[in-house]
């Protein structure tokens, strides 16, 4: 596995992007130009890894999206990205019919089902484009790269397989086995893509459990057919595929509800707490401040920028995981090296001038040539380099205001005090009751985690007055109830529960993963020891915050790889709304668990 | 990794036409023919094409020529492959106007897309298209100006050479008249000294042969005196003699 899963799909992409060949090396070859055709769910698997310029020089003069009005262009082939749904296959039909284009390259994006792809064979004939139909393929591509080393499942349409829609209390068995469905197909093809068959391992009695047996299930199957198996190929060396099957460990968001709400200090992780960062694309509202304006001024304009954090980013790949006070400066470190390098342009620039008029030196021109060549040639670098200064001196002062006018670095410190157990110089009633520091929401999460973590519970005269404080700071009491059901039944399903420091000692989620899954990695296989690579899987969401423990864990660990996946990303404040209309399912305070995690008894 | 199902997807084709023919319904595949599907925009595709097509000429033609152009000049090669000068200005001119005329059509064809009317998303697609096929000039352009530019370079380093070469043989023949001339000298020096010699001694031989020649006129004089005294001795001695011869005569008589 020396490509990482990025690479692995982008070289995918682009090889379906020059219709299914592998794309030729060789510089200034003659252009073929398509059309690009894709549903959200391909845009969504598309943007974070291909930009629009790459796609430009591709070929690709046109990218639509399928439900869209399209006009015909007679004389251009089209390739079609799409999930094989029955609207998007009804679309193609309509498309084979209208004689939208010369020809057409189907590639789905997961796997077809049979009776569908009769469908489209009916409408071509119906309107004699069998013919046009040049190639059909099933990508297996169904889940998005957003790093090198984390994949989330899906962004269209995550609801459907949200926190809150496994564990709501009126999950029925077939809604339950369609969510399941759809994380194993994404799966699937994460390994079809990645190319190797993993060692699952899970904990017991929840979803992720039910996730692996099905996904067992679903590898065995396709491994069988020996003749069609997709593991066989020129994609895995055979020696990969014997040696160095990666470990697969599944968890279940359940497992620990303390990290999603945690407040941060890395940048990335800020970015997405603080920021609206979805597919690594930040949009924030330029001009107007967080003051208000003056009373009687008309207030500023607001112009929404976007902005891409992409991979060719080298400030943003060095600096995502780093705190944020080392961002601040390294930025001011990078703004000094552009203005040096800038002066030495114009440094240049004015010798040139003057040798204009100055007759004498002319050993100092050809000198100067070749560093003016340099400099010329080193030009379009320098101009990116301004634009990523600037991208992240905006970014970074967004930020900060958030930081400033919510106090956010009281609650991070007070929240790392918290999990660690050590101890507390601020009462928390303080914090709560203090009107500066933090939103409403702010001071909710830094509650739950408290209430989480504390090993015995806060006596009933202490909980009425954090909850009077809370309701007076005017947060909302509902996603407390659901957190106690829920830490009533972990209590009973005995797992130890273990905050490590989760910023600076990165223990957190996947040791203590590690430290329950062992008993089951104990138990049988022996080459567990030697294993390089392993993929870490929380179904019902993950964070920025585990990736970036799992990546400081990788980082003090030589020779492992660890690519983090989860389900869905959110933030805070979309994990509590999601906490709240579960508790809005719950009936008044329950003596048993919900149905949700009645799973144990029900699919084992 | 992807799996093609077109292969499937065929099969399902057939099905559904023998399951329509079982039911009754057929699908008259003869009537459509006929009325094929109209090409209202026939011009833009075909006459992009065509320009692609015309650059990819271009690029082959380049690249083909492109050894010879730039000619790595190893002595092993034969003098057939060597380009002159005149071909690679030839090619340099040919490349040029081709891509003018090029850079023409693009342009040409983007005003026509421009006054036509049409959808948005056709304009935005032509409008693309067309970008793509300046991007694909402009990849073969730096491929023409990649290899003029190693050619100047290798000129300009050709003459360099020469001039060099030149500069040396120069110096080297400088180097051998200066050591000659250096010898010369030196024997000069020499000869200098030596008549500097001859001319002491030749004055001694001067002054010893005055001196001889001194030394033999008196020797002359006084052979000439000797001469002279021994003919008056002889004189003498011969009238001693007569006297005596005389004397004795008289004698003779006397007695007689």
């Amino acid at each position: 596995m020396a490509a990482s899963v990025r690479e692995k799909q982008t070289v995918a992409l682009k090889r379906m992007l020059n219709f299914n060949a592998p794309p030729l090396k060789n510089t200034a070859a003659e252009p073929v130009w398509k059309v690009l055709i894709y549903d959200r769910f391909g845009q969504d698997i598309i943007s974070p890894l291909l930009s629009v310029k790459e796609l430009r020089d591709m070929g690709i003069t046109l990218h639509l999206l399928l439900h869209s009005d399209r006009d015909p262009i007679p004389d251009v082939p089209a390739v079609y990205f799409v999930m094989p749904t029955e609207e998007n296959i009804d679309r193609i039909c309509q498309d084979l019919r209208n004689q939208l284009y010369e020809s057409y390259y189907l590639n789905f994006i997961s796997a077809i089902s049979r009776s569908k792809l009769e469908d489209i064979a009916s409408a071509a004939l119906a309107a004699n484009a069998v013919s046009l139909v040049t190639k059909v393929f099933d990508q297996y591509l169904n889940f998005i790269t957003l790093e090198d080393d984390m994949f989330i499942l899906c962004h269209q349409n995550k609801e459907l397989i949200s926190y809150h829609a496994i564990n709501r209390a009126d999950l029925q068995d077939t809604d339950m086995e369609a969510i399941m469905d759809t994380i194993v197909d994404s799966l699937f093809c994460f390994f079809v893509t990645l190319g190797a068959v993993p060692i699952i391992r899970c904990p017991r009695g929840n979803a992720a459990e039910m996730v692996a047996v099905k996904l067992d299930k679903k590898l065995r199957e396709n491994l069988r057919d020996a003749r069609n198996s997709l593991f066989t190929g020129d994609s895995m060396a055979a020696g990969q595929f014997s040696f160095q099957r990666p470990l697969f460990v599944l968890a279940d968001r359940n497992v620990d509800m303390a990290t999603p709400l945690h407040h941060t200090w890395t940048y990335q992780a800020l970015i997405h707490d603080v920021l609206d960062f979805h597919l690594n694309r930040v949009m924030m509202e330029e001009g107007a401040g967080a003051e208000p304006s003056p009373a009687g001024a008309r207030p500023k304009k607001k112009s929404r920028k976007t902005y891409d954090l992409t991979a060719a980013d080298k400030f943003w790949q060095k600096h995502k995981g780093s705190p944020f006070p080392e961002v601040a400066e390294s930025v001011q470190e990078e703004l000094d090296t552009y203005r040096a390098q800038e002066d030495e342009v114009k440094r240049l620039k004015s010798i040139m001038g003057l040798e204009g008029e100055d007759e004498g030196a002319i050993s100092m021109l050809s000198d100067n040539t070749a560093k003016l060549t340099s400099a010329m040639s080193s030009l379009p670098e320098l101009l990116e380099k301004k634009r990523l200064i600037d991208l992240h001196t905006n970014v970074a002062t967004a930020v900060l205001d958030h930081i400033k006018s919510r106090k956010l670095d009281v609650y991070f410190e007070y929240e790392e005090k918290l999990m660690s157990k050590s101890t507390l110089d601020k009462s928390l009633l303080d914090i709560i009751s203090d009107p500066d520091a933090g939103t409403s929401e702010d001071k909710m999460r830094l509650f739950l985690i408290f209430y989480i973590t504390a090993q015995l519970a806060p006596s009933e005269s202490d909980l009425e007055q954090y909850k009077k404080a809370l309701t007076d700071a005017g947060c909302d009491l509902s996603p407390l109830n659901y957190i106690k059901q829920w830490k009533a039944f972990t209590k009973m399903a005995a797992t130890p529960a273990n905050y490590g420091n989760s910023g600076v000692k990165p223990m957190g989620l996947f040791s203590r993963v590690m430290n329950t899954g062992s008993q089951f990695v104990m138990e049988g296989v022996k080459n567990l020891v030697l294993k390089q690579h392993a993929i870490v899987f929380v179904v019902g969401g993950g964070n920025y915050i585990e990736y970036q423990n799992l990546v400081d864990y990788t980082k003090s660990k030589q020779g492992k790889k660890v690519i983090y996946g989860c389900s869905e990303l959110f933030n805070a404040a979309q994990f509590i709304k999601q906490v709240r209309q579960l508790t809005c399912y719950l009936l008044p305070p329950l003596t048993c668990p919900p149905a949700a995690f009645n799973l144990s008894t029900c699919y084992l | 990794m992807a799996v093609d199902i077109t292969l499937l997807f065929k099969a399902s084709v057939k099905t559904v036409k023998t399951r329509n023919k079982a039911i009754g319904i057929g699908f008259d595949s003869t009537k459509d023919e006929i009325f094929k599907r109209s090409r209202p925009k026939g011009g833009f595709s075909p006459k992009a094409k065509e320009v692609i097509t015309n650059i990819t000429k271009l690029k082959e033609f380049l690249l083909q020529h492109r050894k010879d152009y730039v000619s790595a000049g190893s002595l092993i090669s034969s003098d057939l492959t060597r380009m002159t000068d005149s071909e690679r200005d030839q090619i340099d001119q040919d490349a040029q106007i081709f891509m003018r005329t090029c850079s023409e059509a693009i342009k040409q064809l983007r005003n026509e897309a421009e006054k036509q009317v049409m959808s948005a998303q056709i304009k935005e697609h032509r409008g693309a298209v067309l970008d793509l096929v300046e991007m694909y000039l402009k990849g073969v352009c730096k491929i023409y100006s990649e290899q003029r530019a190693i050619r100047v370079k290798r000129m300009f380093e050709q003459e360099n050479q020469r001039l060099i070469s030149e500069m040396n043989s120069l110096v080297d023949e400088v180097k051998q008249i200066e050591g000659k001339v250096v010898e010369i000298s030196r024997l000069q020096e020499i000869f200098a000294e030596k008549v500097l010699q001859q001319e002491t001694e030749i004055d001694s031989i001067h002054q010893l042969v005055v001196g001889a020649t001194e030394n033999v006129k008196e020797g002359n004089e006084d052979i000439r005196e000797a001469i002279k005294n021994n003919a008056g001795f002889r004189v003498w001695i011969l009238f001693f003699l007569v006297m005596c011869s005389f004397s004795l005569l008289f004698l003779d008589w006397y007695d007689s």
